[in-house]
């Protein structure tokens, strides 16, 4: 049959693939720290009828070769993890990292994570926990006497109690990655480390390279609507073209069985 | 007539090759750095010693080359996209020597070095560029000349290179968005007429309506063809029909 047609559905595919990435970008569009992800494709490999510079006369050599492609796959979805937009919340444990750098979590099986969610709770016993209830690290206990709560822009967390006296209960840490495209999605807003993202670097808010940590704010998605829109047109478009090249096919291959008739 | 169908059947075999070189661009209609590859067809005029042009019968030869112009840039935002804008290319070290890219969506491995979506290095001007423990790739500037810069101290500079036009078409695509030099003789030179772009990346340059109304040729230049056939087969009956009487 002609190759055209496994050409034009790998091509479909990929369009295919590229909504889905699309839609569940558009789907976490008002999620807390989520981050936008790019689907990449490559041409696959190339059959070579002919080969660019063979001689095909004694001292003539041919300018240009002819290799037909088989199509294109997608090999790569990247996160683009640039800063989203800060919303104000007024919420004092409500914190957005103003650069570089995540907060480290401890999920109940011991296992470590990362995240750039900044809406803090307190669970029962008083330490400070994601939406998820999953602790933050290093762990920060509020003392049951405290009435308001301060996170300060390097990550100290101070507590008031009822008497006006401040006290320091801890400081919070961000870690950051050399290659953070590298690390795993896990869901909930979480990432785990990978042998691609590095180890990670623990340090203080706003040094070496970290971001500074704003209270009462929320880092909103970085998912921007009308860029994802245009992506989407896009891809429905060259998803319509590929089917069109296998109707195409479709007719050539007609007309020669007509002729038979 | 057997001549006619010879060269019909060597016309629907180009053509059919043609549908396959345009399905190829339209399923790479959004593969970055994608260079469309250009289909002509070329009758072949066989012109030598100065002897009067001659048409061999029934060779059809498909022009194939790669059409190099610049796709549109994208931003993205990503510190480690990069898109070219001129005429140049990304080098990629592999197994079998350089491969050059127009792909610019980079990253870094386990050890600091800058690899492309397949994992392999992107040749610096002074071998593999890699960025020291501590650095992340957010921190990464990169000047339009391929200067790469963290914090003010410079880690290297992107090899970027270019072909003389006449040494262009010798590139043949290989897959993974990018091009090898058929001739192992031509050296590329360094890029002077081409700017780095950093968060950009350079879109396929296929263009849809283009390659539709290809398409859209091929089909009808396709059934003319069978047309030819179907008329051959009808003389050939009334021949016989007359010679059976």
């Amino acid at each position: 049959m002609l190759k055209a047609f496994s050409t034009a559905a790998t091509g479909m595919a990929a369009q295919q693939k590229m909504v889905d990435v699309i839609a569940n970008n558009i789907a976490n569009v008002n999620t807390t720290g989520f981050k936008t992800s790019q689907i990449n494709f490559q041409d696959m490999l190339y059959l070579k009828m002919k080969q660019a510079g063979a001689e095909v006369a004694s001292g003539v050599n041919s300018p240009a070769g002819l290799e037909i492609g088989s199509g294109v796959r997608p090999v790569s979805t990247t996160k683009v993890f640039t800063v989203g937009e800060l919303e104000n919340t007024s919420r004092s444990l409500d914190i957005a990292i103003t650069g570089d750098g995540f907060l480290q979590v401890t999920l109940p099986n011991g296992e470590t994570r990362y995240t750039r969610d900044g809406s803090l709770q307190i669970n029962a016993s008083g330490q400070l926990v994601t939406t998820s209830g999953y602790t933050i690290e290093p762990a920060i206990t509020l003392p049951s006497t405290y009435t308001s709560v301060d996170i300060g822009t390097d990550g100290t967390v101070s507590v008031t109690d009822s008497s006006g006296s401040q006290s320091s209960v801890g400081t919070l840490q961000l870690v950051r990655f050399q290659n953070p495209a590298g690390l795993s999605d896990e869901g909930d807003n979480l990432y785990a480390q990978t042998e691609a993202s590095g180890t990670p670097t623990t340090g203080t808010p706003g040094e070496n390279g970290l971001g500074a940590i704003q209270s009462g704010a929320l880092e909103k998605s970085n998912v921007q609507m009308v860029t994802e829109l245009v992506n989407l047109i896009t891809a429905q478009r060259a998803y319509e073209i590929n089917a069109r090249a296998i109707k195409a096919g479709d007719e050539m291959l007609q007309t020669a069985t007509n002729v038979g008739r | 007539m057997t001549q006619a169908i010879t060269q019909i059947g060597s016309s629907v075999d180009a053509l059919t090759r043609e549908l396959e070189v345009i399905s190829n661009n339209v399923a790479n209609a959004n593969t970055t750095g994608f260079k469309r590859v250009c289909n002509a067809f070329s009758k072949v005029l066989d012109s030598q010693n100065g002897e009067a042009e001659t048409y061999t019968p029934g060779t059809i030869d498909l022009k194939y080359g790669l059409d190099f112009s610049q796709g549109n840039l994208v931003q993205t935002g990503r510190s480690m996209d990069f898109a070219l804008s001129g005429s140049g290319f990304f080098v990629v070290e592999t197994q079998n020597g350089p491969l050059y890219t127009r792909n610019g969506v980079f990253s870094t491995n386990q050890n600091g070095q800058i690899v492309d979506e397949m994992g392999r290095t992107v040749e610096g001007e002074s071998g593999p560029i890699t960025l020291p423990a501590g650095v992340s790739v957010s921190d990464i500037q990169v000047s339009s000349g391929g200067q790469i810069t963290a914090g003010g101290t410079a880690l290297g500079k992107f090899k970027v290179v270019d072909f003389k036009d006449s040494d262009e078409s010798k590139l043949v695509s290989v897959g993974d968005n990018c091009f090898a030099m058929s001739d192992k003789s031509i050296q590329p030179t360094s890029a002077t007429n081409v700017v780095v772009k950093q968060g950009f990346q350079e879109s396929s340059n296929v263009k849809i309506v283009d390659e539709m109304v290809d398409m859209v040729m091929v089909t009808r230049l396709y059934e003319a063809n069978m047309r030819c056939v179907s008329a051959q087969k009808e003389n050939a009956s009334t021949l016989t029909s007359v010679a059976m009487g």
